[in-house]
Formats: structure tokens, sequence, C-alpha cells
């Protein structure tokens, strides 16, 4: 307070005060400007090879694993009665070798040769032939993929980055200044604390802009979430900040080193086999020897350091969980696949941590059903798991509490509904603007700093801001879904999608959990509640969310096209802006989504028909 | 590719459950927001259970109750905290239909919008306090309450009831002990009574409109008489008398054949016709007792009963009010109020012609029976009842004043307190002296 009456003088308290009513909208503006970009942008799809059918009909191939058939949901349909629904499928890995794998009944042949089970290389002009039907395999040269890439757009020029960083900034300050001002606890820590977020954002948005990165939509949404999970902890622990700090730090570093990592497909699914064995044997060791802290055995303590082995899980589950189309069509994978979810949601219910079994049951029903279509497998492990469930609230008698409870805290308010009721109270007495940051009493209570964190933002940050995280993680989500279309392997959109749905059922868990729409189990808000653990879980999460993003030049995680074979590619940082505002351009002012196909002999893509 | 592109469709679903769960908690939020809020744990406007802001003032802008750091008090006069104490409320919440059970949020100045951020603002209440005192005082130890509105606005003015405490001392007497029997409940809102003969209203009313010939019928009295095989005393021995007089002497023997023309189901549908047997919401939130006039079992004697406030009639004060309300408006109730500048609305409970005739016959009563000279000042139109209950009667005494600024309508009930005429209309003279000098007529 000291600090800022002498920077502010006598002004100090009414600049924090009309602060309160500037910072909603501020990060109304980062939220918005995210979506914006992420769902208004141009997803220009990639492309990696062509197939010609009867000689001038081209089929392009936009995924590096395309099912080939005569289904309209095939991704290079060939429309001949001579061809399977799914035929075949082409795979291509990171370093450009294609191979042809023959799906279900039919014959599938390169160059005269028929395609045993387990795959046939294939190679530039050579001949596939599905049943009867004749097609030649087109590789894409470098010459062409570069032509190519010049037309396809990168994220940030309508909404720039930029410019979104900057308001986060003007949020972090005026956050800042309300702990400063309103919380005689907030000292040097806290200012400390927040400068080393701001200088690390935007050292880490100067490295990688510099570098020609253009997408930062998924970054700065989880800042933006770090920074108000940054205010709970200064509410709470205005004096340990440094710990905290340290943590996010870590759980950034993870987060670069995870991006890099997914990278290379080869790389990723090498490892996967001793991802299983880590996920399964640290929820073992964790089970064995963890104590039981409110009757959940969760947490090892290393002297004063203490861990969560189950959000850590989180991330190697997702890891190991997605997966290539190749291994989508042994239904053996998925079998094991189901073995291993069961286990870990078994050993989650065994260790008593309901809330975390749960977000895994969810997140398991999401990657099985993305992995197998089939919703007779999602029912039958729905039917496991109501079992499952059975059992553990038998077994758990705080279980069983936390369900009596739910949707009777009023009824209670001073034993079992206490922290609810207060929680309900607190976010009611804050109104849409809050009463400022530090200046709240919620964060006093047991878990208000991590379970109950979404009473505390809309006390302390108001009911506006409370409603920008939970809209941050719904961008996330959307986000995914979008990138889906574009993907590169099913293994990132799986990943992705098990990433942000273990997020949205954690949100959904901890947010309406707290405030007794959905039984109480205690779990972390992402990236907001306080708790080292689940904060470096929720950013190694977030590789995945950036690795399905495969907009141009958009994401780090991915790698560019122009780079696998060698080729000198086009570099889009070193153009000039203003080509893309410039009134002659035809391609952005154009009325064709398809723009860059101007080849005449595209007469399968655009007209959908056969030539 | 295709096909796991689709499937990720799946995770909107999680986003809908989102969505959805939001949606959910903003609802709730809006509507139970300012429960939550004034929930006595919320340390924002709570200093150790007690609070810290908020006041509610009558419509003269007198405090009634007041919170601030300096702690929780009542208005400055003991009579006035007394009177009041069942329409505004005391901290601990003891009284349940009170302004401070029921606005609570809006006694600290909650909103959805400001949560309780907002700077502390004052509530009005249309209550006169020194009304409310005079009726208190006039009550004098007895139980009971006295409600008196504006019929022509809605407000209240004056809504007492007794047994009474002072709430700046809280809670130092025995609740279970007979003196302070329902000391915790609004007679006036959340009881019901048997009305005895104010309840004649109602059946002159059904009469007027079903008994073509009510006008030229006599009625003979002679004490008692017999009707269905049962006995039904009076009063008095009235002679031969018209309708007109049967009101005034409220006399049984008349009113009992009356009742057994109309018959017992009749009756008992004009009861829930003019919202005698229905609760009601006092600005739509505060819920008041439901009565029942139930229909007998088809004697013609039970009818008798029924027709002269007996039997198993009960009937809330505040329901009563409302039917007063109508007939002194012509037929249109115009529904009461107790937030300043807050219209409730009105109703069109009974027929102009109705209303008309009995509003003339109520004055009738004070002309000719009460005597005009009893309420020097007033232009009364009333009714008394007496109404036999097991322990004592109960004193009522219900009506209008037709004064040109002074348009009050009125139920005075004493509870086991003795008659009609000598203890519950005294009660009601000295309130409406007091409103009618507050009134500046």
């Amino acid at each position: 307070m000291e600090l800022v009456t002498f920077i502010f003088g006598e002004y100090a308290p009414r600049i924090a005060d009309i602060s309160r009513y500037i910072l909603p909208f501020v990060a109304v503006l980062i939220v918005a400007r995210c979506i914006v970009s992420m769902l208004r942008e141009r997803y220009d799809p990639e492309t990696w090879a062509y197939l010609y059918l009867n000689g001038n009909v081209m089929v392009p191939l936009r995924h590096w694993e395309c099912i080939l058939g005569r289904a309209r949901s095939v991704d290079g349909r060939v429309d001949d009665p001579a061809v399977e629904r799914m035929h075949a499928c082409l795979i291509r890995t990171p370093e450009g070798a294609w191979t042809v794998y023959n799906l279900g009944k039919g014959k599938t042949y390169v160059n005269g040769e028929q395609v045993l089970p387990g795959g046939a290389p294939i190679q530039d002009a050579d001949v596939l032939t599905l049943g009867t039907v004749s097609a030649r395999f087109v590789d894409l040269t470098e010459q062409e993929r570069s032509s190519l890439l010049k037309y396809r757009h990168a994220p940030g020029r309508r909404v720039r980055p930029s410019v979104t960083l900057l308001l986060l900034t003007v949020f972090q300050l005026g956050l800042l200044l309300q702990h400063l001002a309103y919380d005689a606890g907030a000292g040097l820590g806290v200012i400390m604390a927040f400068a080393v977020l701001a200088t690390v954002q935007w050292g880490y948005f100067i490295v990688l802009r510099a570098s020609g990165q253009r997408g930062f939509e998924p970054e700065i949404l989880a800042l933006f979430l770090s920074t108000v999970g940054l205010s709970v902890a200064a509410s709470k622990t205005p004096d340990d900040m440094l710990k905290q700090i340290i943590l996010l730090l870590a759980a950034i570093g993870l987060y670069i080193f995870m991006c890099l990592w997914i990278r290379n497909l080869d790389r990723v699914k090498s490892v996967r086999l001793y991802a299983f064995i880590a996920a399964i044997g640290m929820l073992l060791v964790t089970l064995v020897l963890a104590p039981v802290d409110n009757g959940a055995r969760s947490w090892l303590h290393f002297g004063s350091l203490s861990i969560q082995p189950s959000e850590l899980v989180k991330v190697l589950y997702i890891y190991a969980g997605a997966a290539t189309l190749d291994r989508l069509f042994v239904n053996r994978n998925l079998i094991f696949y189901i073995g291993f979810s069961a286990g870990c949601v078994g050993l989650l219910a065994l260790m008593g941590d309901f809330g975390t079994a749960l977000v895994f049951f969810v997140t398991f029903l999401v990657i099985s059903f993305m992995r197998s279509g089939s919703f007779a497998t999602v029912f039958l492990a729905v039917a496991g798991a109501v079992l499952g469930v059975l059992l553990v609230v038998t077994v758990k008698p705080h279980v069983v509490a936390r369900f009596e409870t739910w949707g009777h805290v009023w009824d209670d308010v001073d034993w079992r509904g206490y922290q609810q009721s207060r929680a309900l109270s607190a976010a009611a007495s804050g109104g849409f603007f809050g009463h400022g940051a530090g200046n709240g009493w919620f964060i006093g209570i047991i878990a208000a700093e991590t379970d109950l964190v979404f009473a505390v933002l809309c006390e302390e940050l108001g009911l506006i801001t409370a409603l920008c995280c939970i809209a941050s993680l719904l961008a996330l989500a959307g986000f995914v879904v979008k990138n889906a279309a574009a993907g590169r392997s099913s293994y990132f959109c799986i990943a992705a999608a098990g990433a942000v749905s273990m997020m949205l059922v954690q949100l959904c868990l901890n947010v309406f959990g707290a405030m007794d729409i959905l039984p109480f189990t205690g779990v972390t808000f992402p990236f907001v509640s306080m708790g080292g653990t689940s904060l470096l879980a929720c950013w190694m999460l977030l590789a995945f969310v950036k690795g399905s993003d495969t907009r141009a030049n958009a994401s780090f995680a991915v790698v560019r096209p122009e780079r696998f074979t060698g080729g000198a590619g086009v570099e889009d940082e070193g153009e000039p802006e203003e080509d893309y505002y410039s009134p002659g351009d035809g391609y952005y002012g154009g009325s064709s989504d398809d723009g860059y196909y101007e080849d005449p002999k595209d007469s399968y893509y655009r007209g959908g028909g056969r030539a | 590719m295709k096909k796991v592109t689709t499937r990720a469709f799946a995770v909107l679903l999680l986003v809908a459950l989102t969505l959805a769960c939001t949606g959910v908690f903003i609802y709730r939020l809006a509507v139970d927001g300012g429960d939550w809020a004034t929930f006595y744990a919320n340390q924002s406007i709570y200093s150790e259970g007690v609070l810290n802001r908020g006041s509610v003032a009558d419509r003269n802008g007198l405090v009634l109750a007041t919170a601030s750091d300096e702690g929780f008090h009542y208005a400055d006069d003991a009579d006035i905290r007394k009177a009041c104490l069942h329409a505004v409320g005391d901290l601990g919440g003891n009284i349940g239909t009170s302004i401070l059970s029921m606005y609570r949020a809006d006694f600290v100045n909650y909103s959805f919008f400001t949560g309780t951020t907002a700077e502390a603002a004052s509530m009005k209440l249309t209550l006169d306090a020194d009304v409310c005192a005079a009726a208190y005082n006039a009550i004098a130890g007895k139980k009971g309450t006295v409600l008196v509105y504006n019929y022509r606005t809605g407000e209240i003015i004056c809504m007492v009831s007794t047994p009474t405490w002072d709430p700046e001392y809280g809670i130092d007497f025995d609740a279970s002990s007979e003196a302070y029997e329902g000391a915790f409940i609004n007679r006036a809102l959340s009881s019901t009574f048997t009305p005895g003969s104010v309840f004649k209203l109602v059946t002159l009313a059904a009469a007027l409109e079903n008994i073509p010939d009510i006008w030229q019928q006599t009625f003979y009295c002679d004490g008692d008489t017999i009707i269905g095989g049962q006995r039904v005393k009076c009063s008095g021995v009235h002679g031969t008398i018209t309708v007109e007089q049967a009101l005034a002497h409220s006399c049984n023997c008349a009113f009992g054949e009356i009742a057994a023309q109309l018959g017992s189901a009749l009756i008992s549908q004009y009861a829930e016709k003019y919202g005698l047997t229905s609760s009601h919401m006092l600005n739509g939130k505060i819920p008041t007792a439901a009565g029942s006039v139930p229909a007998g079992r088809g004697e013609i004697g039970d009818a008798a009963w029924e027709g002269i406030g007996q039997y198993e009639d009960l009937i809330n004060p505040y329901a009563f009010l409302r039917f007063i309300g109508a007939i002194a408006n012509g037929g249109v109730c115009v529904e009461p109020t107790i937030l300043y500048g807050e219209s409730a609305g009105s109703t069109q409970l009974m027929d102009p012609n109705t209303a008309q005739t009995l509003s003339e016959m109520m004055g009738y009563n004070v002309q000719y029976e009460y005597g005009a000279g009893t309420y020097p000042g007033l232009e009364m139109h009333a009714k008394t009842g007496t109404a036999e209950t097991y322990g004592g009667t109960h004193a009522w005494f219900a009506g209008f004043i037709t004064n040109a600024n002074a348009p009050y309508a009125f139920v005075v009930m004493a509870e086991r307190a003795g008659g009609g005429y000598y203890v519950a209309s005294p009660i009601a003279n000295a309130t409406l002296q007091k409103a009618v000098q507050k009134a500046g007529g």
C-alpha cells in the first residue's frame, strides 16, 4: 500500500476502485480477441500428395493419414462400385515416405503387386489399384509445395497477438495495483511475481515472433488463466510468491519442451510404451506410498515438497492414449487401450481420488470414441464405469457424504455445506465487477485457492472475469475441433481432443462442484487453481493443443511443411504484410474459398463430380 | 482422417455441458443471489455475524432499523420498535415474513449486477411508525393485530401484531409462556381466526346477488331460532327486521335464515371468490396464510353457522383487508404494498353495485347502531364481529373511512379479548385518529 501511495499519492484507492470496473472489460477483450483470431481466421488445408484417377480426375490428399474408398466419409473418395467403402489407407511418415495399407475385403495393388497386411511403400508416379480402379499417385515436389505454401494464411494478421499480449499486460498491472491497494499484506513478492510473469511472456513472444511464429492464441489464453491464478496466489500467500512463480516458469518450460518433443511423430510413437508403463507405475507407487489425506491417497511428500502424481499421469495418459490411424484399425490396440484406461481409473478409485477418476473416465470416453467411432464400445465402457462408481461409492464414505450434500448445501450450512454455502455467498457478493483483487474474505476458507477457486474469482474479480476464465477453456476446445479438420495425423487430433476434454471436465467439476450444480469432487480449475503439479500438467496438456494447430507458421509444435524434404521453401514471415491488405490482392479479396487450386485439371475438387 | 475429424465433435458435447451448467449457475445467481449474499457468513456485510450495513425507514424517513460498523440498531422510540417489529423484523430472523427476513438483499442494497459492492442505501416502507405506535398503544397488551391501508394506493400504513417485544434488547422472555404465545408470528399475515360477524359481509354480498327479493324479506328474531334442527342463538331480541337492520344489529337469526336460503356451498364459493380462502403474496414475495370456509355436509344448520362466521370458518386478517378494500374502492381491490413507491396492481374482486350497497349498509351500521359520535372526525363505514371460540371471543372491527385525504381501510382483531364493539372498535378509532391526523385531514 505504501508503495502505491508513494506512486499515486492520495489517488491510489480511487485508481484501484476505477480499475475494478475496467479490468473485466480488458479480460473480455483478451478472450474475445483470442476467440476471434482462432475461430475466424482462414483455415487453409495443407496438401501432401495427389491421386490422379482416369488420368485427370485429381484427388488431393490433405492429411498424413488418408482413407481411400467409396464412402462419403473417407479422405480420398473413389466413387466406383468396384471399390470398397473403406478400401485402403495411405500413411505418410514425418520424413515424407508413404505407405499403403489394405483395409477390409478388397484387394489393393501397387504397380500390379498386391499389398500384403503389413502394407507396401508407394512413391511418386506409382500406380495404385483399388479393386479394378487404377490411379496414379503423385507426391508433391518441393516446387509444388512451395507454391502452395505461398497461399496459406498465417494467423495474427487481422487480430495481432502483440496487441492482445499488451492488453494482458494491462490486466496484470491492474491486478497488481489492486493487490497493493487492497491487501496490506501484499508487497515486493507480489510485485516481483507479476513482473516476472510479464517479462517471461514478452520474452517468449519476442523470441518466437522473431523466428517467424504467428499463432499465439492458446498460450495467451493459458497466460491469462495463469495470471488469474497468480492473483489467487497473491491473495492467499502474498508472502510466499517465489514458489508460485518458479512453478509457473517450470510449467512454461515443460510446455516448450513438450511442444518441441511432439514435433517429431516418430519420436513420439517410439516412447509411447514407456508412457503406458510410467502412468501405471506412478499410480501404483502413489497407491502404495501415499498417506491418506482427506480420505484419499493422492499426494507424495518429499520433505517440504508435495506432488500429486495423478496430475502428471494425465499427460502420460493422453500421450499414450492417442494413436495414429494405422493402429486404429487393429482391434487389439483398442482393447489394450481400454484395459489401460480401466487400470488408471481403477487405481485412482482405489486411491479414493474420485474426482480425478471421473476426469480420466470422461477423457477415456472421448478418446475411445475418437479411436473407434463406435457407440457400442462407449456404452460398454459406461456400463462398466457405473458399476465401478457404485463400488467406489459403497467403499468410500467421504464420497457418499459429498453426494448427499449435493443440492442441499443450504440445509447444513455449518457442517457439510460449510464450504459451498460460503462459496455461493462470496460468489454472489462480488457482483459483475468484484470487490477487487486481494479484497475478499473467501480466500481464508479451506481449499478456497484450489477446489473452490471459482468463488474467489467471482468475489474478487467479479462475474465477468470469472466467466472469461470459463470462456478461455471453451475457446481452446472449439479451437481443437476446428483444427481437427486440417490435422495431419489422427494422433494430434486425438491427443488435442483428449487434452481439452480433460480440461473441460476438470473445469466443470471444479466450478459447478463448488457452486453446487454438480457433486463436489475436489478437482482443480485448469491453470487457475494453486497447486504445483496441476499447473505443470495443464501447461503440458496445452502442448497437445498447440500440436493440433496446422495453420501456416502458427505453431512451433508443428514442423513447417517445407522443412521435411530439406527444400528451401518459402519463408512466409519475410513477406511485407501490406501484400495481404493491398486492394489488388485478388486472392484475399476474392470470392473463392479454394482460390489456390488454380489448376484447370482440378475438376474433381472444384465441381465435386467426375470429369 | 476425416472420420477422426468428425469424431472430434464429441468435444463439443463437453462444451455444451459446460455452457448448460454455466447457464444454470447464472440463472440461480440471478434468482437466489440475494439470499446467498446475505448469508451470515458473508464477511463483506457481516461483522462477527452481525449485519454491518443497510437501513430501513418508514414513509417519513424515520429509521426503523439500521446497521453499521457501530452495530445493529432499531428505532429510537421503544413503542415504535415494538409496534413495527413484526413488519420490519429483527436481526435474528425470528419473524419469517418480515422485511429483514424477506428483503435482506434490498436492505443491504444487494443487486445481481453490483453484488454487495454498491454503497449502502436506505430502504423505505409505506408504514407510518407513529400510526403503528398508536395502534400498539391502543391494543394495550392484548394479543391481536391492527392493519390499515390506503385503499386507493395500496400503501399499508399500519401493520402491528401483538404480543411483541423490544428487538433492541433481544429475546429476554420465555417464548413458550402464555403471555408470549405466537410472538414470532405476524398475526396480520400468518394467522387465521374465526371471523364471527364480520363474515356476515360475505354472506350479505352473496345474498344481494342471489336472493332477488332480499329487500322485500323481513326476518323475525326473538333471541334464538331453530334452523335445520340446530339452535342458533342471537345477541339480542330484534323482533321483525329488514336485511339492513339485520346487518346493523348483527342479527344471527336473520343471517342464519339468509345463509340457509343461500346454502353452504354458495357461501363457500363467495368466500373463495373474494380471496378469503387463498394465500396471497404481499409485494409478490411475502406469503400470507390461506383462510378456509369449508362447505358443510349439506345440512341447513351448518349453512346457518357458516353464514354467520362460525362453524369451521377461518379468516386471515390480510385477506379480509383486501375484501374490505374492494368494498371501499367500488369493487376493485388495489393490492396492498409495504414497499414505498412500489405499486402491486389491482384486482376486480366484486361487482361494483354489490360494493356500493355493502358500503352504504356499513355506513348505516355506524349511523344507527355504533353511533357516529363514537368516531369523531371519521367518516366511518364498518362492521363489528365477536367470534365464539374456545377460551373467549375474538373481537373484530373491520371497515373503512371515506375522509378526503385519508382513504383508509382497516381490520382490527383482538384475540379472545371480548366483543367487537367494545374492544376492537376503540382500537380502530385510536389508530385511525392518528392516521387521519398524520394525513393532514
